[in-house]
């Protein structure tokens, strides 16, 4: 695709290998102007303010010295000699903005134009080891946005205009063959993700287990190790295969370290790990199947079933979205739907890309539509509801009920106490001794 | 639905398709075109294959019923009931949130023919004792290249009820294993004679005592037979009630008031039932939440467990609706210790004292002091710091009076943190035990 895109804009004589060159070197330059053009207004502001308006012009060919010539070693434009005499500083400033401006805006578009290539292909290359759909995406925007950058500039770019009616004539067309390449790069890239993703989870579970089970049975090791009196000699496990890997040691660890009662939170940490050691190793003692569960090797699928339903699917894909898509470009078509009168058949609005829009829109609706329709005949919308067994609703029920009554009676005892302690009170016989103890410490 | 990949293609697309309109460039416009017809060209056949309904998920456990900080294995077997494949699921199995996955994943993606099933597992640790469901599982089919996606979630859920920790009964073994401590009942002794360990002295044979009593060295020494003696060892009756009302739930997570009142509780049980004596316990706040009578039968701790297993920091402390409830329940002379922050009115708490005197138990009041069981004073800036120890002071003064009360009536009030909680219920125990409270 990048080749291709390259080729087809190699005739706009845009691919010099100096561009970016170019392109940071103007920056600079512009940037010089700039720094120039602050500084002396900010020093003849200053030297103003001190010699009466008067404004010193050695000062500022030195400044200019200084600041552009001796910092970044450039002239400026159209200029073979430091200047000395601020006034021709000033035109050759006024004069050279415009250029430097004309330049960076040519030289930003060549410098974009490898910017993008770098990206696609640096996006591609991480693409083919990660297998990420944000590179594929990625790679394939950048490499199409230098043709949108090179049409924007109104360079050759490839075009398939007119479209051709017939359908043979379209496949090979350079342009067409330029887009089916860059959406096979798409599709076959997305199918490839797939094919790597349905198998990785499980390949992931095993190297994760097998990182687990070691980090615990290092952590073991170790502690019996301390324990014994031992002197152990690294002071962690390996990144890959030790704490970082695995929360639950990790969180044992900190525990251990950070624990606010030092010695019992270690003990537990210790205990932790220790206990979990005895639980996996009892674990698949006793039950065959706990090794391949913990990494479902059973759910693995097979890796020709893969291969042979991406290598269809795509192709059926490929051949369906290229049918579509020419069917709703195709003049002739459209006119066929249409049924326009004459004078609009050949009218120039016919030949426009936006025509595309008039067919490409419903189109584009029918299939999600089609979707939800045959979502809602085949009632996939599952409403879930909690699955309480009769045995559960009634004891759900059972509790509600009892906790009511409890709350009844309570409330009910307690409004009978205060009855009877309001009936004590007002008796006045004898004060009580506990109230009065109550009194007493409360009266302190 | 269009997952994220998705909508990269149409952003794709829809940036081509302008380009292409606002350059005239067909090119442009094809590319657009293909992306955005892409998109949505299987979205039908997706639609048609993706019954998502037709995946069932069943979950297994070993154990319902677990100790917090043990480990528990999670099966999770997904059913592809329909005649359909599935090219890409997704399966979430989700888990309390204060769990840690010890090992293996929650997680499985694959392809899952018609009528075919897979299983995945993983360890868990339960971390923080309550009623815990895991579950909802969250199913998510993709199409093959990722750009739509249908979700379901599976609300099925499976209980577990998490016990209190039992790392304080391990430490208590182990320690106990180290000093050599013998598990036998009883350790208080009595003046009474009877059947026991400890001598207590000889007597003359009568008929009808048992031959096996007879000491037969110091009949052979005194030529009459002689009956040696032994003292009566009787056991105590404790009846532990567990405040959870809302004041009790301060405190760090996990370092609550509550959970080390739980844990004393738990502690307390165990060694009780060692020593076959008889430990009850009440979990109240505004009302009784649960009471298990004293007593020695083989599923008394799980009961007691499950009890505390269930209890939440919410409302308010009752204790005379919780002492008439006790009192109600149990007629034999016990020794009641309350685990209590003591922040209510006092008046409610001393006429459950009354009630409690007057019916012949003994009480005793471990109270857990709020701003020890916060944060430390250091970790505040000044107007908090100040702030705190005003707080403090003034609940110390309030407990303080309260203690002076109670202490009229013989009833000890014991201030406790975090780190003398445990050891202080263990020297209460003990200490009934020498004293001889509330036996029977």
């Amino acid at each position: 695709m990048a080749y291709l895109v390259y080729s087809i804009l190699d005739p706009n004589d845009i691919w010099h290998w100096d561009a970016p060159y170019a392109f940071v070197v103007t920056v600079f330059r512009l940037l010089s102007l700039i720094v120039f053009f602050l500084a002396t207004t900010m020093v003849s502001g200053l030297a103003s303010a001190f010699s009466g308006g008067i404004m010193p012009e050695n000062m500022i060919v030195g400044l200019y010295n200084t600041l552009v010539l001796r910092t970044w070693y450039m002239q400026p434009y159209g200029v073979t000699d430091p200047l000395t005499n601020v006034q021709e500083v000033w035109a050759s400033f006024q004069m050279n903005l415009n250029n430097v401006l004309f330049a960076l805006w040519d030289n930003t578009f060549l410098f974009l134009y490898f910017l993008c290539a770098g990206i696609g292909i640096v996006l591609f290359l991480q693409s083919l080891v990660r297998m990420d759909h944000r590179f594929v995406g990625g790679a394939f925007l950048s490499i199409q946005a230098i043709i949108i950058l090179a049409a924007f500039r109104a360079l050759i770019v490839p075009d398939i205009a007119p479209f051709p009616a017939d359908f043979m004539e379209f496949f090979l067309t350079q342009g067409q063959i330029l887009a089916l390449v860059s959406f096979a790069y798409l599709e076959v890239s997305y199918q490839m993700i797939y094919s790597a993703s349905v198998g990785k989870p499980v390949e992931d579970r095993e190297e994760t287990l097998k990182k687990q089970l070691l980090a615990l049975r290092q952590a073991t090791r170790k502690q019996d190790a301390i324990e014994r009196g031992e002197k152990v000699s690294t002071t962690g496990m390996s990144r890959s295969t030790g704490a970082t890997a695995f929360s639950f040691l990790r969180e044992a660890m900190e525990r251990k370290v950070m624990g606010g009662q030092s010695a019992l939170e270690s003990l537990d940490a210790v205990s932790d790990v220790r206990r979990l050691q005895i639980y996996v190793d009892d674990l698949l003692q006793t039950d065959s199947r706990a090794r391949d569960e913990l990494t479902a090797k059973a759910a693995a699928p097979s890796p020709m079933y893969v291969i042979g339903s991406t290598i269809t699917g795509s192709a059926i894909r490929f051949l369906t979205v290229v049918a579509v898509s020419f069917m709703l470009m195709n003049p002739n078509f459209i006119q066929m739907v249409l049924n326009l009168p004459i004078g609009i058949q050949n009218s120039v609005e016919l030949i426009q890309p936006e025509i595309v829009v008039l067919f490409l829109v419903p189109v584009v609706g029918i299939f999600p539509m089609a979707a939800a329709v045959i979502s809602w005949i085949s009632k996939r919308e599952v409403v879930e509801k909690e699955k309480l067994t009769k045995e559960e609703k009634e004891a759900e029920k059972l509790r509600k009920s009892e906790l009511d009554r409890k709350r009844k009676e309570a409330s009910k005892a307690r409004r009978e106490r205060a009855k009877a302690r309001r009936k004590r009170k007002g008796d006045e016989s004898g004060v009580d001794e506990w109230d009065k103890a109550l009194d007493d410490a409360f009266k302190r | 639905m269009i997952t994220q990949r998705g909508f990269l293609v149409v952003f794709a697309g829809v940036l081509l398709l302008t380009s292409g309109f606002s350059f005239i460039n067909f090119y442009l416009v094809l590319l657009g075109v293909y992306c955005v017809i892409g998109l949505v060209v299987t979205l039908p056949l997706f639609a048609l294959t993706a019954n998502l309904a037709g995946i069932e998920v069943d979950r297994q456990i070993d154990k319902v019923k677990v100790f917090s900080g043990d480990f528990l294995r999670v099966r999770v077997t997904i059913r592809n009931v329909s005649r359909r494949h599935f090219d890409f699921i997704e399966v979430h199995d989700q888990y309390p949130e204060t769990w840690i996955l010890a090992i293996g994943e929650n997680f499985m993606a694959s392809r899952i023919e018609p009528g075919s099933s897979m299983t995945f597992s993983y360890i868990l640790q339960a971390r923080m004792r309550g009623r815990y469901y895991l579950g909802p599982t969250e199913v998510i089919m993709r199409d093959r290249l990722g750009l739509h996606y249908y979700k379901r979630i599976l609300k099925e859920q499976t209980e577990v009820l998490v016990y209190p920790t039992w790392k304080d009964v391990r430490r208590l073994e182990s320690f106990a294993k180290q000093r050599q401590l013998g598990l036998m009942f009883g350790a208080h002794r009595t003046k009474t004679v009877g059947m026991g360990t400890d001598f207590a002295g000889f007597r003359e044979y009568v008929p009808g005592d048992e031959f096996r009593l007879i000491d037969w060295k110091s009949s052979a020494k005194r030529g009459d037979m002689v009956i040696k003696q032994w003292e009566q060892e009787k056991n105590v009756q404790i009846i532990c009630m567990v405040d959870t009302s809302g004041s009790m739930g301060n405190g760090y997570p996990e370092n609550t008031k509550l959970e080390y009142a739980i844990r004393a509780a738990v502690l307390l049980t165990y060694m009780g039932l060692e020593r076959k004596d008889l430990v009850g316990t009440c979990v109240f706040s505004d009302l009784v939440h649960g009471y298990v009578p004293p007593g020695t039968r083989p599923n008394h701790m799980y009961d007691v467990l499950e009890v505390l297993a269930m209890a939440e920091p919410q409302g308010w402390s009752d204790y005379e609706t919780a002492i008439s409830h006790v009192v109600t329940q149990s007629k034999k002379r016990s020794l009641i210790i309350w685990l209590t922050d003591l922040e209510r009115s006092p008046a409610p708490l001393l006429n459950a004292m009354k009630t409690l005197v007057a019916n012949g138990h003994k009480s005793l009041v471990i109270s857990p002091f709020g701003p020890w069981f916060e944060a430390p004073v250091g970790q505040f800036g000044p107007v908090e710091k100040v702030l705190s120890e005003a707080v403090s002071e003034e609940l110390w003064e309030r407990r303080n009076k309260i203690a002076r009360a109670l202490s009229r009536f013989g009833i000890n009030v014991i201030n406790v943190g975090p780190e003398d909680f445990l050891p202080t219920i263990m020297q209460t125990y003990e200490q009934a035990k020498q004293r001889g409270v509330a036996m029977f």
